[in-house]
């Protein structure tokens, strides 16, 4: 029976590949470092997560068992909301180590979620995370074009590619066949990592059968990305006249997707696109805010008209003979305002943002790694999409919490003013349990898709590009 | 010979081109690091006026209560940037370098970030020190890894060895003009930083540039041991490259990795509860509960005994003194981690030269944790001072009129930048020495031909 040519070249070069002194050695370091970073990935997920949940236990159990008092003093005794990680973050850090990890909820204001890890680095970080993803999307590439950088070139030093031709091979087996073998190596450096995601997923509190599907795509995502590399390496070494040549091109590129172009694009972004600091961000939420109505001010018009309306709609002349609590109904007045002022100016500072990522988003038309990176970091909750949505649950709780508050002020406060000695107003206790608990709700993979649907597309552009360019070049190719 | 030599080199199209694109993305670095600069520095001018105006304004809504006036006002302490963080930037992006604190509770101020676009922290700057500890490298890796092995390939090595003393002095010479043309682009660029960014040419500056320098001279060093391998040019640019990638990338990220682990710093979060719970807990406990520890705190201010009302400003500000006084053990323990953290990653650089130059740079550039930690405990000092004051002033309960409130001007923490040129440089030396002479007595001891 006879093979096709294409799967002979391609155990031919499989077994070529074993054989030589290179593979052992790269596969060794690269598991031993797979090992590190599964293990300090898995065990950063579990300890933290631990801590979270064990901490927000202990504000729930605080809260619930907050004696009784006023409302408005459990307004500003508030919450505290710690970020819980996603299961998939022990695979690709993504933006983790720069993203904040508790914030403190009050009424009136929004607070910066703070304590992220680069906050405590001493540097180091900047050089970057060592995950899971780190290794497949930085070494694991440069391993394979070191691999892959002769493959056709040493056909052609050693003059083996005349014989091959000579015995009806034609280049689109050649190419096709090399790209199979090469890809097949890169299969036996995924294969651990395959296990690793299994063992992170199976045993890393599957909370959602999401999370079968999320990890699905990754490894569907990392398989397209690795037959990429592989055509890469393989067309640049038919089109290199010697293998140093292929060599020196594989590696300028891989410096060029890894390294130059993520950080100049983000750079430039950010170099173009300026945004405002906290100062200034906070000091134009207060101007709209004296604009708008500020409930601080004891002359404000904005608050002078609705005490004026409310005195006539009930027939009354002074807001103590009002049916409910008058400073219960100022305040939730007052967080409406304050609340749609700041997440007007927060979505202003969220396009920035964008502007400047966008850059660096599309350079995934020309960069097949940025694609990947932003893909793979949307897959496993570590991505801006999913900070965001984080933020923005934390302020739909923030605000739920503080209207809650008013609204019992409102009903159970009398509108009547103490005197100095008397005793402060305050409610059962049994109403603060009536407040649901935190919970954070991953995105689900459809949003995900959706919010990656430019990553998609590149990555399915650079391959459907490269196959067009395989076909393409077995027709143009020189054989010497 | 020397000047035949620089020719061709001079002549060589991509040696140009990379010390060209290295000149500009040397200067594009120095454009984004001055935009940074500028930008911060833009907010802390901002925050002078920004806090005349806050003070104007609440000083005339609060008229009658000192206690509530205070409850409101807030002044500033900021850490303004050094010239030299144009160059590196650090960890300056990540953290405040403005601190507008109200005299309540320090435990949940003083650990507010600036907003920051997470994704440029991702992606990481692109100031001069990246230029100088990534890309430096690459070019000096791609302008010397086939010296020797290109002349063998192409067969012109037996020619030259006939003309030159030596393969050592004639490979010396063709690495000294790369060193030439590499240091010229890094002065060069420097000399534009001096100039563009006004940088003083004072002691750090100085050690600023001493640093890049040697760890450039670190490079060509690990270069001509490679060379002094001997084998042929793929595999110098694969041995060469893999280096660079476990100095730059893996070895600082698995050491970072391991520092997260071995000092993880759970205490901040434990800070932030003990804080609230410290202080919202009085509400509901008798006041003397609070009194006597305040009391106990200050015993200056036991001569203002608690008013017979239900609420007290004095009260107040007790309470508030005693979610910081509490929280006091968890806040000193993450302090405690954070040195930890900083000591052991010290010790790690001695190994690394890429960590030991980026930590050094940041250094200089008063863009590191040690600083970070000055000027949280510079805030501290701030705050108690600014505390201490207003309290027997609210106690008293004196009139808002009788302060000159214009008097509250912005202030600024210093950072002290010791030069300690033993420590910075030695590290630097050593590898260079034995690196390089490993690479010389390889080149010396081995016949070539």
């Amino acid at each position: 029976m006879r093979q096709s040519p294409t799967l002979l070249i391609a155990r031919q070069f499989w077994r070529h590949t074993l054989k030589s002194g290179a593979l052992l050695p790269l596969l060794g370091l690269f598991c031993l470092l797979l090992a590190y970073a599964t293990f300090t990935g898995w065990k950063t997920y579990q300890v933290q997560n631990k801590l979270r949940k064990h901490y927000q236990a202990e504000v729930r159990h605080e809260w619930e068992e907050s004696p009784d008092k006023h409302p408005h003093r459990m307004a500003h005794y508030g919450y505290l909301v710690f970020r819980l990680k996603h299961p998939l973050s022990a695979f690709d850090y993504g933006l983790e180590s720069y993203t904040g990890n508790a914030v403190f909820l009050e009424a009136h204001r929004q607070n910066t979620v703070n304590f992220s890890e680069a906050s405590f680095s001493t540097g180091l970080l900047r050089f970057g995370d060592i995950s899971m993803a780190m290794l497949l999307q930085l070494v694991l590439p440069l391993m394979l074009f070191f691999l892959g950088f002769n493959s056709i070139t040493s056909e052609r030093e050693q003059g083996t590619l005349k014989i091959l031709f000579s015995q009806g091979v034609g280049w689109k087996e050649l190419l096709l066949g090399k790209t199979l073998g090469l890809l097949s190596i890169a299969g036996l450096f995924f294969l651990p990592v395959v296990l690793s995601l299994l063992f992170l997923t199976a045993f890393g509190e599957v909370e959602q059968s999401q999370n079968w599907l999320r990890l699905g795509s990754i490894l569907g995502a990392y398989g397209l990305f690795l037959a990429t590399l592989a055509l890469v390496a393989v067309l640049v070494s038919a089109y290199s006249s010697s293998s140093k040549t292929a060599l020196v091109r594989l590696i300028g590129l891989w410096l060029l997707w890894t390294i130059v172009l993520p950080r100049s694009t983000q750079a430039l972004g950010n170099y173009w696109h300026p945004s405002p600091s906290k100062v200034e961000f906070e000091a134009r939420v207060e101007q709209d805010l004296i604009k708008e109505g500020d409930s601080h001010n004891p002359d404000d018009p904005h608050y002078k008209a609705i005490k004026d309306s409310l005195l006539a709609a009930y027939k009354i002349d002074s807001v103590q003979q009002l049916p409910f609590n008058y400073s219960g109904f100022i305040m939730s007045e007052g967080e409406r305002i304050s609340a749609e002022i700041y997440n007007r100016q927060w979505h202003q500072l969220l396009a920035v943002y964008t502007q400047q990522n966008r850059l660096a988003e599309t350079s995934a038309l020309l960069n097949p790694f940025m694609a990947l990176k932003n893909l793979s970091m949307g897959l496993a909750g570590t991505d801006f999409y999913a900070y965001v949505d984080f933020q923005q649950q934390v302020e739909t709780f923030r605000y739920q919490l503080a209207q809650r508050m008013n609204r019992l002020q409102m009903r159970y406060i009398s509108n009547q003013k103490l005197g100095p000695q008397d005793k402060p107003y305050q409610i059962s206790r049994k109403h603060w349990r009536e407040m649901p608990d935190w919970q954070y709700q991953y995105l689900n993979v459809g949003q995900v898709f959706q919010q990656q649907v430019l990553s998609i597309l590149a990555q399915l552009f650079w391959l459907v590009a490269l196959w067009v360019l395989l076909l393409y070049s077995s027709k143009k190719l020189r054989v010497i | 010979m020397y000047a035949l030599e620089i020719n061709h080199f001079l002549r060589s199209k991509g040696a140009m081109g990379g010390l060209v694109l290295l000149l500009l993305v040397g200067c594009l670095s120095l454009l984004i690091g001055r935009q940074f600069v500028a930008k911060q520095q833009q907010a802390q001018a901002e925050i002078a006026r920004f806090q005349r105006e806050h003070i104007e304004r609440n000083v005339r809504y609060h008229q009658d209560e000192m206690g509530l006036l205070l409850y409101y006002l807030r002044f500033t302490l900021v850490n303004p940037n050094q010239p030299l963080n144009a160059l590196s930037i650090g960890q300056r992006d990540v953290q405040n370098s403005i601190q507008s604190v109200t005299i309540r509770g320090l435990e949940n101020q003083k650990y507010d970030t600036d907003l920051h676009n997470p994704v440029n922290l991702l992606m990481g700057n692109l100031d001069f020190s990246f230029v100088v500890i990534f890309l430096f490298p690459l070019l000096i890796i791609a302008l010397t890894y086939n010296l020797l092995s290109e002349e063998k390939e192409e067969g012109t090595l037996r020619l030259v060895a006939t003309q030159a003393r030596s393969t050592l002095y004639f490979l010396l010479r063709k690495m000294s003009i790369r060193m030439l043309a590499v240091f010229t682009v890094l002065l060069l660029l420097l000399g534009i930083a001096v100039v563009a960014l006004k940088l003083p040419l004072d002691s750090t500056t100085l050690a600023f540039v001493a640093v890049a320098g040697l760890y450039l001279l670190f490079w060509f060093a690990l270069s001509s041991w490679v060379i002094s391998w001997q084998r042929n040019s793929g595999l110098n640019a694969v041995a060469l490259l893999s280096f660079w990638v476990l100095l730059t990338l893996v070895f600082p990220a698995a050491l970072n990795a391991y520092l997260i682990n071995r000092y993880p710093v759970p205490e901040a979060l434990n800070t932030m509860i003990q804080q609230r719970e410290g202080y919202h807990e009085k509400w509901d406990l008798p006041k003397a509960v609070t009194m006597d520890k305040f009391y106990a705190h200050y015993p200056e201010f036991k001569k203002y005994p608690l008013p017979d009302k239900t609420f007290s400003w004095l009260w107040y500000y007790a309470m508030q003194q005693m979610g910081d006084d509490e929280s006091q053990p968890a806040a000193l323990e993450l302090k405690h981690k954070l040195q930890q953290r900083e000591q052991a990653t010290a010790v790690f650089a001695y190994f690394s030269p890429a960590i030991h130059t980026q930590l050094a740079f940041n250094r200089l550039a008063a863009a590191d944790l040690q600083q970070q930690l000055g000027y949280w405990e510079a805030t501290e000092r701030f705050h108690e001072r600014l505390r201490l004051y207003f309290y027997s002033r609210i106690f008293e309960n004196r009139a808002v009129k009788t302060e000159n409130w214009y008097s509250f001007r912005v202030e600024s923490f210093v950072a002290k930048v010791e030069v300690n040129w033993a420590k910075m440089l030695l590290p630097l030396v050593l590898s260079i020495v034995v690196i390089g002479g490993l690479g010389l007595w390889g080149l010396s001891r081995r016949q070539v031909l």
